[in-house]
């Protein structure tokens, strides 16, 4: 457990010097990132513009930019955290590099994992928090400590979800070698986090509750935030959490089993 | 150290036409062939030996040293590398050995290579003061003292190289498996890192697997060679009996005062080559003397030496019958 600790403590130095090394990507980020919390927030602008309550089932303009504040704060965590590591396993694969990995005496899903961070991403961290300021400063309340708790169980809950996905599309890679088409699906899926879930009805309600559990990455988060989660919900995702990461995991044995490393 | 006894391993492959029928055809019914790139060998290696493998292109050398150290399981047979199954890859296991693969690259490529030594001491568990013991000496060895700070992606590909290397011999590797470590590279590159090399396996003692499309390494490192042609080992012995097997003849070069003609010169033995002022005669090993003698009593000799022939022709000769080998029993049978 210390060996891991010191492992990440190392990695996260190496993206760091790297980091530090393209300094204008933080010019570069901060800019990403404010264009990207205007293209999360416009289309609430213009959903809510004339109709001014309501347009999404109980949900008011300033609750669903709480919603919005948690998709680009997931968005910061995927887009720093998760995709880099694991779009290094991809090309791991197909350069016939992962044999490096797999020859360390360490776990190698965690080696992968770790391998790359996009530091500067961190800007849309702030940016997030900012949306949650304005939007609970125009509700003109402020969210309980209960509430801030739960939502930060939910944080940790919604990334190991969104990485436990991940790590599945990265599985694929070990079948097929071009796993760009289901990377980009996924981003394409993500994209409707940024809603609350009560504007899906029918059977997409059903798909983004339980096979791709969007809500439990943006929604239940905000209405922790706002007070109103109900403690069950709060159960049934850090169930689904758990189960997605057995999943994940399991797959990702299988597929490092089939791995017979490309030629050379 | 090392004990292999009826390894094989057949790669499943997904076997499809060209043609975008064939592509439609195959979403719905695979069919697949088995590559028998290992099908069946045995060899004992003991702890500090030198051993060289080689074959041609495609021979299964690349496979078996990926069973070796873990990558792929077998298909069939055992495999034992200081006592350990390698396919369990235990921590213990893996900890002792390495595999350097003179095509791939484990540095970070942005980063100097300073700092791969570093990640891969954390991984390893190396404890810092022996780090600083070992990496001192592998810098020294390997004369890469002003490199070690510069990013990776400047350094030309002999540094680059031998960084490469000094990152794998970072946890102090008893089992060394070193895949066509000195591809690319230049003569005088190929020389250092041979000496390195050597110098490690005395130094420490370590157990060493070579492959090389150069036949100067494999001379130069290896006392004993193993033969893999086709999945099949089909010599195993010293380097010098193996060129004596497969070319039970001399050369001798003769350095000329006058043109000979060549009549002359044919009824010596095989001319190689020609010309007014050298000649070389190809001789088989027990008529050396008396050609010698002869020629020195009828011929406006210079200057003689005798000589083996040419490792790579003496490799090209072997792997060409072996296939002509192959060629006849499919037409027999
Ligand atoms: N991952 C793989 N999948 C299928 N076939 C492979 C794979 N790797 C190697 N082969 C095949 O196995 C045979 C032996 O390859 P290899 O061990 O790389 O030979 P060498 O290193 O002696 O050149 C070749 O015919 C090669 O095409
Ligand atoms: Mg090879």
């Amino acid at each position: 457990m210390g060996r891991y600790l010191t492992l990440l403590t190392l990695q996260l130095r190496t993206s760091a010097l790297l980091a530090a090394q393209y300094r204008w990507d933080f010019l570069i980020d901060g800019c990403i990132s404010l264009v990207w919390a205007a293209t999360a927030i416009a289309p609430l602008l213009i959903v809510y513009a004339g109709r001014s309550s309501q347009a999404i089932p109980g949900w008011s303009m300033n609750e669903a930019l709480v919603v919005t504040g948690w998709f680009i704060l997931l968005q910061a965590i995927l887009d720093g955290a998760i995709n880099p590591g694991l779009a290094a396993v991809v090309d791991h694969i197909r350069k016939g590099t992962l044999d490096f990995v797999l020859l360390k005496p360490a776990d190698a899903q965690f080696l992968v994992s770790t391998s790359r961070f996009q530091l500067w991403r961190i800007v849309s961290v702030g940016t997030g928090v900012a949306v949650f300021a304005v939007a609970f400063h125009r509700l003109g309340r402020w969210p309980s400590l209960l509430g801030v708790a739960q939502a930060l169980l939910l944080l940790c809950v919604a990334t190991m979800v969104l990485y436990s996905m991940w790590i599945l599309i990265v599985s694929t890679a070990f079948y097929v070698v071009k796993v760009d088409n289901l990377t980009y699906m996924f981003s394409s899926i993500f994209d409707a986090a940024r809603w609350p879930s009560s504007v899906f009805r029918g059977l997409l309600k059903l798909v983004f509750t339980f096979v791709i559990p969007l809500a439990l990455m943006t929604t239940y988060p905000a209405e922790a935030l706002l007070g109103r989660l109900e403690p069950v919900t709060l159960l049934y995702a850090l169930l689904a959490s758990a189960g997605f990461a057995t999943a994940s995991r399991t797959v990702w044995l299988l597929s490092l089993r089939r791995y017979s490393s490309a030629g050379g | 150290m090392i004990s292999v006894r009826g390894l094989k391993k057949h790669y499943r492959v997904h076997k499809r036409a060209p043609g975008l029928r064939a592509a439609v055809k195959s979403l719905f019914k695979r069919e697949y062939t088995t590559v028998p790139a290992v099908d069946g060998i045995d060899f004992e290696i003991k702890p500090g030996e030198r051993v060289g493998f080689l074959g041609p292109n495609g021979a299964g050398k690349t496979t078996t040293l990926k069973v070796l150290s873990g990558l792929l399981y077998p298909s069939e047979g055992e495999v034992r590398v200081d006592g350990h199954l390698p396919q369990k890859r235990e921590v213990a296991f893996l900890s002792k050995i390495m595999l350097v693969m003179g095509q791939k690259q484990q540095l970070l490529w942005d980063l100097p290579p300073a700092d791969t030594f570093e990640l891969n001491r954390a991984i390893y568990d190396v404890p810092r003061d022996e780090m600083k013991k070992r990496l001192g000496n592998l810098v020294e060895l390997l004369a890469i003292g002003d490199v070690i700070q510069k990013p990776t992606r400047q350094l030309s590909l002999g540094e680059r190289m031998k960084c490469e290397l000094a990152a794998a011999l970072v946890h102090g590797p008893k089992v060394l498996f070193l895949d066509e470590p000195t591809i690319g590279l230049d003569v005088s590159m190929q020389v250092v890192m041979r000496e390195f090399i050597r110098t490690y396996n005395e130094q420490f003692g370590a157990t060493l697997i070579l492959t090389s499309h150069y036949m100067d390494d494999v001379a130069a490192l290896c006392p004993r060679v193993i033969v893999i042609d086709k999945g099949r080992l089909s010599y195993d012995g010293g380097l010098a009996e193996l060129v004596q097997r497969v070319r039970p003849e001399k050369r001798v070069a003769f350095r000329l005062s006058a043109a000979v003609p060549l009549a002359q010169l044919e009824a010596l033995g095989k001319v190689v080559r020609h010309d007014a002022a050298e000649a070389v005669l190809q001789v088989p090993m027990d008529q050396v003397n008396t050609v010698v003698g002869k020629a020195l009593a009828s011929l406006p000799v210079k200057d003689l030496t005798v000589e083996n022939p040419p490792l790579e022709e003496v490799m090209s000769e072997l792997f060409s019958r072996s296939r002509a080998d192959a060629a006849g029993k499919g037409r027999a049978a």
